[in-house]
């Protein structure tokens, strides 16, 4: 436990970025663009140096970095955030993603440049903050402040029928999350504190109310918030409206880290504070888990749209990671968290690519397109390649997640195993069979005949995401080796000693 | 209006009796029966007049009648608007005679404090008189 | 029998000026041509500027309490009907900050409907005393006569566009109903004073907790409550009691909307804490049921029926109504059979952070108020930020505020509200209050929605005038600065939650 106030200026650098560009002149727009841009590269570098920093040990157990401030007296709310394994990487997966977000909106964004630029980095900045915040109250303050920028960013920036995916969006998760509210409320009358690291230990000396009925209603008190989050099936009917309409920065961020939010939370907060209510719940939890894969594999697999498709794939793959998580075994739940971040270089990268296909042609269906690949080497070469990465082709990202994710949920209960490893199939078929018919066969389509090539722009943003995806295939234990040790210390209360037979570094 | 007059009853015969509280039902006995009184000596004069005199209702007695020849147009015609102005400030006025009659009563025990309030309240009321009069409320035109 | 001396007045002095601050209004008046009137404001401005200099020489005295290490109580005046507390301190200060306000925002808007008189702040002030007369009352008759100032000053603030059919129409459903309200309540008072042979609260809880001991008939103890308690549920707008609010805050003038929905609302929640505490304490076993049946009703009836209005003061207006409900909610905590403080300090904070959230948005929908456009429906906010960028942040941080976002003021009165009603064991009403939140969110996005995603339907740029913007800043800048750094405003709530400590209250909240 190391007192630092990096955590702070990775949090709201972004945000202090943003209130600086708001002062810029309105007709600046490239001054606009490029500010943005090196805000959130010096961000990226910020979030990435921590992983670096030296004495700071994110492989041993324990909270690796925290600060810890009074901020307001009564009601007792601190400033507490931490790093430690877990959210390092997610603070860096959005540090990496944002600047993305940036150079792939420089031409598709030319109305309103600088409000769309404040609010990606409005909207960075409280995504770091969810995942670093440690008082229950400060990490309400961030979830719900994720909102308004997301939201404004659908609404104003989107296509056909956007109003109506941000107020879904807004709906569903605010809705969701008041119930959140209500068990941050209760632990905070009865404990006296928000700070987790209070929170946590109360709970584990009061186990008639961790175990008994109150634990159960405020495990699903977080849990239906984050459920709708991840989203969970039944809840997840918002997701597809709010990708098909959002933006391409809006839909990457998405994907890549509002999503994690969910399973962070999960994780974090479900399992952290509930262990026993989390296991007694676990049976019908994971039941949804796999309907989501294959639910989500199979409604992915005919719809028209490419970026339908995507996003159906994301409830597919998030319900790896819900799965991962409540086998509650260190490779499930390390392979969950390792997922969290596949997915977000995965299908952020295939939003990318999806969006750079809309600002040729205007279009997301898939019919209005064929044998791209002769047209556009490049750039098929790179959707080829992030397609696989997404299906989990071994030495890929992908496939270390997933398998981890699956050998958990095999001792867990075989027949999870086993439908969980339909879903690697049943992803095979449907992104497949698109790459097929997008980038192959004949071009029947004579407004595809004159589509440019990648440009440079675009393969500076394309190579980031590739190389990430081959290094996170090739030497996963960079980042196995500090998340296991949160995550064993998680499952420490939950699993019985068998569990742990798992050792890091032994399944690759 | 209600209110005000019980509060004056009760301050006035409670405070200079020095005792904190009211019995309720035995002090508005008296009250109870002059509202009955009141109210019996109308029905009962009615009723009795009703009993003794000739009764010999027929068409053209019951009809209305202005001076003698048969009436015209409407009983209900509207008064101009005027007139409920001057009788909206005849009686917002007259009311405050009100506070002047117990401060009457009483000047001699309030001293310089009664009439300094008093004046204090006639001249919030000269204010509210000026302005009436500037608006043109007094005008009849 | 006169044993009023300096101190009387001192604390009495907060309404006098205000009073001659008014009537001086009412003769400068005469004075001012056309083009001059806005040296009312300036009259009336200053009238609040000393009024509140008198507040804060109350809050000095209870300042030298403390410093001599004397349990706080409270001053009375003029033979106990006026009590001066803590509490009364807060209302006052809220009181002259949101009629200060509210004349910041009028100047203009009066000018363009062509109705700038004088005597519309005159009875701002006036009704500023009645709101005053009822937070520091501890008489039945005071309270009466603050609620019937009020009240009538409003009345007719509510039809002063003249001009208007739909104000006029407005000021008479007010009226008929207000009259017909304060008819019920003043017969629920004649009731209690009948009950306990004095108009003052604190013989009024004795005589009741006679009243209430077991093996008593409670008949006539109920009736009382019952009319008492729909009088002033009428007040504060509460469901069933609330078909005049929506027709009132539409008619009258913006500026008075605002005015009425915060101010106006505040002072009958003064009132309604001092009879239903410092009164009605010993009834509470009666009161709790049927304020949880109205806080239900009222939760639920605000928001249903703001969903689908497209008028915007129409959809505020049953906003405010659902926001009473959650304040009630506060009430049913702070009184419930675990009682806590919380509850009330929940309602002071929420009182406190719904004037400037409240006052802001009617400030932006004043500002609209052009030549030839109304700029009251939904449709007339389209593409708002689009002409005017920072009207419309600021508009959306009310509308977040309002919906109990956290990084904003309107988080914390929700919060302190449902955090009273989880320590005090109603798991089923918080829950269901926060549903309500949710669906809240729906109608605030949905005027959002409007300003941030669809196309203006005209190009008449909105105009502000200085007072306007400085009325905008003070509540845009207090909903953002409560929402970040609560802390002074909480310990100002903390400071007057005197009325915790009063001994009668005190012994009903523990």
């Amino acid at each position: 436990m190391t007192p630092t106030a990096i955590i702070s200026i990775v949090t709201f650098l972004p945000l202090a970025g943003g209130i600086i560009l708001l002062a810029l002149p309105r007709g600046a727009e490239n001054a606009v663009r490029r500010w943005a841009l090196f805000v959130t590269v010096l961000e990226f570098f910020a979030a990435a140096h921590i992983a670096f920093m030296p004495g700071h040990h994110f492989s041993m157990s324990g909270w690796a970095m925290e600060e810890n401030y009074a901020w307001i007296s009564t009601p007792a709310i601190r400033y507490h955030v931490v790093l430690d394994g877990i959210s390092l990487w997610l603070v860096i997966l959005t540090a990496f993603l944002t600047p993305l977000c940036v150079l792939i909106s420089w031409r598709s964004v030319h109305d309103r440049v600088k409000e769309f630029f404040f609010l990606l980095l409005v909207l960075e900045t409280a995504l770091t903050g969810v995942f670093v915040a440690f008082d229950l109250f400060l990490f309400y303050f961030f979830w719900e402040a994720t909102l308004i920028p997301m939201a404004l960013l659908i609404g104003m920036y989107g296509h056909g029928r956007r109003i109506y995916a941000s107020v879904k969006f807004f709906l569903y998760t605010a809705v969701a999350s008041v119930f959140m509210l209500v068990a941050i409320l209760w632990l905070y009358a009865h404990t006296g504190s928000f700070d987790f690291t209070v929170i946590q230990p109360w709970l584990r000396s009061h186990p008639e109310v961790a175990a008994g009925n109150a634990g159960l209603w405020l495990f699903l008190g977080f849990f239906i918030a984050f459920a709708v989050k991840v989203p969970i099936f039944p809840l997840h009917t918002w997701l597809p409206d709010a990708h098909v309409e959002a933006p391409t920065a809006g839909s990457v961020l998405l994907a890549g880290v509002l999503l994690k939010m969910g399973t962070y939370g999960l994780l974090r907060f479900c399992v952290g504070l509930f262990p026993e209510a989390a296991r007694a719940q676990a049976g019908w939890i994971n039941v949804l888990a796999i309907i989501g894969i294959i639910y989500g594999a199979l409604v992915a697999m005919v719809q028209p749209s490419l970026k339908k498709l995507v996003a159906y794939s994301s409830v597919s793959h998030l319900g790896f990671v819900v799965l991962g998580i409540f086998t509650f075994t260190a490779a499930g739940t390390a392979g969950a968290v390792y997922q969290m971040l596949n997915h977000g270089v995965s299908t952020g990268a295939l939003f990318i690519l999806v969006g750079m296909l809309y600002e040729r042609r205007h279009t997301f269906e898939i019919s209005e397109f064929g044998g791209l690949a002769s047209r556009m080497p490049v750039y098929a070469a790179f959707f080829v390649f992030i397609t696989l990465s997404s299906i989990g082709l071994p030495l890929l990202n992908g496939f270390v997640g997933e398998f981890l994710v699956l050998s958990g949920a095999f001792r867990d209960r075989a027949i999870y195993g086993i439908l969980g490893a339909s879903g690697v199939i049943w992803s095979a078929c449907y992104m497949l069979w698109m790459v097929q018919r997008v980038f192959y066969g004949e071009n029947r389509n004579p407004a595809n005949a004159l589509l440019p090539d990648a440009s440079a722009r675009e393969k500076l943003t394309l190579w980031p995401l590739s190389a990430m995806a081959l290094i996170m295939g090739v030497a996963p234990m960079i980042w196995l080796s500090s998340i296991n040790p949160p995550v064993e210390q998680i499952l420490k209360n939950v699993a019985p000693a068998s569990h742990m037979a798992y050792v890091a570094g032994g399944q690759k | 209006m209600r209110l005000t007059a019980l509060y004056l009853f009760a301050s006035f015969s409670d405070f200079q009796q020095g005792r904190g509280s009211v019995q309720m039902p035995e002090n508005y006995v008296p009250a109870f029966i002059f509202i009955a009184v009141a109210l019996a000596i109308p029905v009962v004069t009615l009723a009795i007049a009703k009993a003794v005199r000739p009764d010999n209702p027929f068409g053209t007695k019951l009809m209305p009648y202005e001076c003698g020849v048969d009436p015209e147009g409407s009983a209900r015609g509207r008064y101009t608007v005027r007139f409920y102005i001057v009788a909206i400030l005849f009686v917002v006025f007259d009311v405050e005679t009100i506070f002047l009659f117990p401060w009457a009563v009483q000047a001699r025990t309030l001293k310089a404090f009664g009439f300094i309030e008093m004046m204090v309240f006639l001249a919030i009321l000269i204010v509210g008189y000026i302005w009436i009069w500037k608006k043109g409320a007094l005008e009849w035109v | 029998m006169p044993g009023f001396h300096r101190g009387d007045y001192l604390l009495a002095l907060p309404m006098m000026l205000l009073t001659l601050f008014a009537l001086g209004v009412l003769l400068i008046d005469l004075l001012l041509d056309r083009s001059s009137k806005v040296i009312n404001a300036w009259a009336a401005f200053a009238g609040l500027a000393f009024s509140a200099a008198a507040v804060h020489n109350i809050q000095r005295a209870f300042a030298d309490q403390a410093a001599r290490g004397e349990p706080s109580s409270p001053f009375f005046a003029f033979s106990g009907t006026l009590m001066v507390d803590r509490f009364a301190v807060f209302f006052f200060y809220l009181f002259l900050a949101a009629a200060a306000i509210t004349i910041l925002m009028s100047v203009r808007y009066l000018e363009v409907e062509d109705e700038h008189h004088g005597e519309y702040y005159a009875l701002i002030l006036f009704s500023v005393v009645g709101m005053m007369c009822m937070a520091a009352g501890n008489d039945l008759i005071l309270l009466f006569i603050g609620l019937e100032l009020m009240a009538v000053s409003t009345y007719i603030l509510v039809g002063f566009l003249r001009r208007d059919r739909r104000s006029n129409e407005a000021a008479l459903k007010y009226l008929l109903l207000g009259a017909f309200s304060s008819g019920i309540f003043a017969y629920g008072l004649s009731l209690l004073y009948g009950l306990a042979g004095s108009t003052n609260l604190q013989q009024i809880s004795m005589a009741l907790g006679n009243a209430m001991a077991p093996g008593k008939a409670r008949v006539v103890p109920a009736v009382a409550l019952v009319t008492t308690a729909a009088g002033l549920f009428f007040k504060i707008a509460a469901v069933p009691f609330h078909q005049w609010a929506p027709d009132a805050y539409e008619g009258a003038p913006t500026s008075i909307t605002g005015f009425m929905s915060v101010a106006g609302k505040a002072s009958a929640w003064a009132l309604l804490l001092r009879i239903f505490l410092f009164a009605l304490g010993p009834m509470r076993p009666l009161y709790v049921p049927i304020l949880v049946f109205v806080a239900i009703a009222t939760m639920t009836g605000g928001n249903l029926a703001a969903l689908t209005q497209s008028n915007v003061k129409r959809l505020f207006a049953y906003s405010s109504i659902a926001h009473v409900g959650y304040i009630m909610l506060g009430l049913i905590a702070g009184t419930a059979f675990l009682p806590n403080p919380d509850g009330i300090r929940g309602i002071l904070v929420y009182l406190l952070v719904y004037t400037f959230m409240n006052l802001g948005v009617f400030g932006v929908i004043a500002s609209l108020r052009r030549r030839d456009i109304i700029g009251d429906e939904l449709d007339d906010l389209n593409g708002l930020f689009f002409k005017a960028p920072t009207e419309a942040v600021l508009m959306l941080t009310f509308l977040l505020s309002l919906a109990g976002i956290p990084p904003l003021a309107g988080f914390y009165g929700k919060y302190f509200i449902f955090l009273a009603l989880i320590e005090s064991g109603h798991y089923a009403l918080a829950t269901l209050a926060v549903i309500y939140v949710a669906v809240s969110a729906y109608y605030y996005l949905r005027v959002a929605n409007a300003m941030f995603m669809r196309t203006a339907g005209d190009r008449v740029p909105v105009t502000i005038s200085p007072g306007m913007w400085a009325g905008l800043a003070i509540t845009g800048a207090a909903t953002v600065v409560i929402g970040i750094y609560p802390e002074p405003f909480l310990r100002m709530v903390n400071w007057s939650m005197h009325v915790a400590q009063n001994p009668t209250v005190a012994q009903l909240l523990r």
